[in-house]
């Protein structure tokens, strides 16, 4: 079986979601991110000229701005405002956690197997193999890591598996509903990113699981 | 005039006001207002529908919205209507303690009016990836309400509301491609989420992909309503949102995923696969009503133990949701949200008056403001469903409607559930109303705090009766 360019490319994304788990280093992270998502806009593109879908252009120069430039750039001066550098102390240490990563990967692969074949022409599983996978890295990115700023960053994560998973399985959703759901995801990443700039000045950490237990 | 401004109009003008006009007071007084002059206009053009002599009406050919739409977004529209009523003794009563600042309120206006324009759409999106926008729409709009007193508290609990509803309406997410994915296989030529595109030929979707994408979709918006194991945000949230939020919270958001669950169990039983709908929910609703009866009987904090018994009505009507009874589904929502708002506006009362949120702290209201315990009392039967009142009928008829099926493990279940809650409620109540009240409490607007709760007790009871009488 031979993999082509599409499948490959979504495989590197799925490999930036595994680097970010391995590493706890925030800026990094963060550029793995946008590294990722440019590597999604990429795909989007080629998957436009394959099939000629227009609307994907559309879709994948918001991504570009909004996603791979906009989000890191905002994450960037959070970062900068609350002097955090690292994710200090992770609930599974980093190189346990991407080998787990990698054990999702294998999953998925066996997930992926299962879904019916798509009826647009070309192989479905790699995309969907590597869509699962980047859903579960982010869930594991939300789970394992304390600090908030991470946590936003695997939501971040697991919505770019979504949307990979939509593209490669049925060549995107239709526009405006892909459109509102990036609108929804910006405010979310805005809204937490200020709740977290909060959590930093009123605890003096934004380490999420040392918040005071709020049972009353 | 445009049907679309009917919906549209009074929010944004909320929105407006409350960015432009710096006095809460005048705010405080219009919106409500507003809310109810909409409430009025929307009963009068849903009119045809509700009577059932129009299928649907229509705002924009995308956005329709069918009879049981249509009453789920009256319903709505009472329950801020209702909640901003309140909200006027509520902040005035804030300001005399100095602790809200203008800002504070203004934002809690802007947010409510954006949540009521994401909650009606809702029930007018036709379309599922319409449904999940406005579904994480109103995620957004209500975490800033749950942060409104900016305390340690407020902080922690509308990031803990936000990060697990975000997650679990990724899940809801994944869920809506999964459907899309299934209508590629025949269905529709390019694949659509058009809900009633998708009906006409659910028997051509992709069943495996369509039952993962349901699952999904039932998890996601599950954990939006407060699923059981799914729960931990809903007592947070509402302990630490002010009154008129957490009666919006629970009367208004609760129903709206479980409107989209109603959509989505009505999309897989026209594909022809019933008995897994019905699995899935009723084990799912079991679970729920008896794991928060549990929990009901530990709690310290008030506000916490009505959050507690929201959990348990999200598990009656998910079975209702789950046996396609949508007239029992409405007749649920209807009674338990006028019931709940009503509690929640009263516990914010008695929240301010005694400054504390833990029950072993607060005694004798009897005493103190009879008024207050009266409708306190009312409302905590009425939500652990004892007769008079509508809930009670709205049981009574779920447990009768079960027992056609003969899932007799589910009504076991639920007697089981219903009866601890109903002793563990009675039981803290309880010990709120009796008793000699402390010193230092306040009292403050007997009868003005007390009009809004007691009017909605008053609708409670009234369908109640005229239900009852019409039984026997």
């Amino acid at each position: 079986m031979s993999l082509s360019l599409n499948d490959l490319v979504a495989f590197s994304i799925a490999v930036c979601a595994i680097l970010m788990v391995g590493s706890t280093h925030l800026r990094l992270n963060i550029f793995l991110f946008s590294l990722q998502t440019m590597l999604l806009v990429y795909l989007s593109t080629l998957y436009a000229h394959h099939h000629a879908e227009e609307h994907l252009y559309l879709i994948a120069l918001a991504l570009f701005a909004l996603k791979a430039v906009g989000v890191p750039v905002f994450l960037l001066r959070i970062i900068r405002q609350v002097h955090v550098q690292r994710d200090a102390g992770t609930l599974l240490s980093a190189p346990i956690a991407m080998h787990t990563a990698l054990a999702f990967l294998a999953v998925s692969y066996m997930l992926a197997r299962q879904l019916p074949v798509p009826p647009s022409a070309g192989l479905g599983w790699p995309g969907a193999t590597a869509a699962i996978s980047l859903v579960c890295t982010g869930l594991l990115l939300m789970l394992t890591r304390r600090i908030a700023l991470s946590q936003i960053i695997g939501f971040l994560v697991m919505e770019n598996g979504i949307y990979l998973f939509g593209l490669t399985q049925t060549r995107g959703m239709p526009m405006l509903v892909e459109m509102g759901v990036m609108l929804d995801v910006l405010v979310g990443v805005m809204i937490s990113g200020l709740l977290a700039f909060r959590i930093q000045k009123s605890f003096e950490h934004i380490d999420v699981s040392m918040l005071v237990d709020s049972k009353e | 005039m445009h049907p679309l401004l009917i919906v549209v109009l009074a929010p944004v003008s909320v929105l407006v006001l409350s960015l432009l006009i710096p006095s809460t007071r005048l705010l405080s007084r219009i919106a409500p207002v507003l809310f109810f002059v909409q409430l009025a206009a929307m009963a009068f053009s849903l009119f045809p529908v509700l009577a059932g002599q129009e299928k649907v009406f229509c705002l924009l050919p995308e956005l329709c919205v069918d009879r049981l739409g249509a009453l789920f977004s009256l319903l709505t529209q009472v329950v801020v209507a209702a909640a901003t009523t309140h909200a006027v003794v509520f902040f005035e009563q804030d300001d005399a303690h100095n602790l809200q600042n203008t800002r504070s309120v203004r934002i809690f206006y802007a947010c409510s009016s954006l949540l009521l324009l994401a909650m009606t759409a809702v029930y007018f999106c036709d379309n599922l990836g319409f449904i999940w926008i406005a579904l994480e729409t109103t995620t957004l709009c209500s975490a800033s309400l749950v942060y409104y007193h900016g305390t340690k508290h407020s902080l922690e609990a509308a990031w803990k509301y936000l990060i697990i509803c975000s997650v679990g309406i990724a899940f809801a997410l994944f869920g809506t491609v999964l459907i899309f994915a299934s209508s590629q296989y025949g269905a529709t030529p390019k694949g659509s989420l058009n809900l009633s595109e998708l009906s006409a030929h659910a028997e051509y979707l992709r069943y495996p992909l369509l039952r993962l994408g349901f699952l999904f979709c039932l998890l996601g918006y599950g954990t939006k309503a407060g699923i059981f194991p799914l729960h931990g945000w809903v007592p947070d949230a509402y302990s630490a949102a002010p009154a008129p939020a957490s009666a919006m919270l629970s009367g208004g958001l609760l129903n709206c995923s479980l409107f989209a669950i109603w959509r989505l169990c009505e999309l897989v039983r026209a594909s022809g696969h019933d008995s897994f709908v019905q699995h899935g929910t009723l084990t799912i609703g079991v679970t729920t009503v008896i794991a928060a009866s549990i929990f009901l009987v530990h709690q310290h904090g008030i506000k916490r133990l009505f959050a507690y018994s929201s959990i348990e009505n999200v598990g009656l009507m998910i079975i209702a949701i789950g046996l396609g009874s949508g007239h029992l589904f409405f007749l649920l929502a209807f009674n338990l949200s006028v019931a709940k708002v009503a509690l929640f506006l009263t516990v914010g009362n008695i929240v301010q008056s005694t400054g504390t949120k833990a029950i072993a702290d607060i005694h004798g209201l009897l005493a103190k403001n009879p008024q207050w315990a009266l409708v306190l009392l009312a409302g905590s039967l009425a939500v652990s469903g004892a007769p008079p009142f509508g809930v009670f009928l709205a049981e009574w008829g779920l447990l009768v409607h079960i027992t056609q099926f003969h899932h007799w493990l589910v009504v076991a279940g639920l007697v089981i559930g219903l009866t601890i809650s109903f002793l563990a409620v009675m039981f803290h109540v309880g010990k709120i109303v009796c008793g000699t009240c402390r010193p230092g409490d306040i009292s403050f607007y007997p009868w003005r705090s007390v009009l809004v709760p007691a009017g909605l007790m008053v609708v409670s009871l009234i369908a109640g009766v005229s239900g009852l009488s019409q039984l026997f």
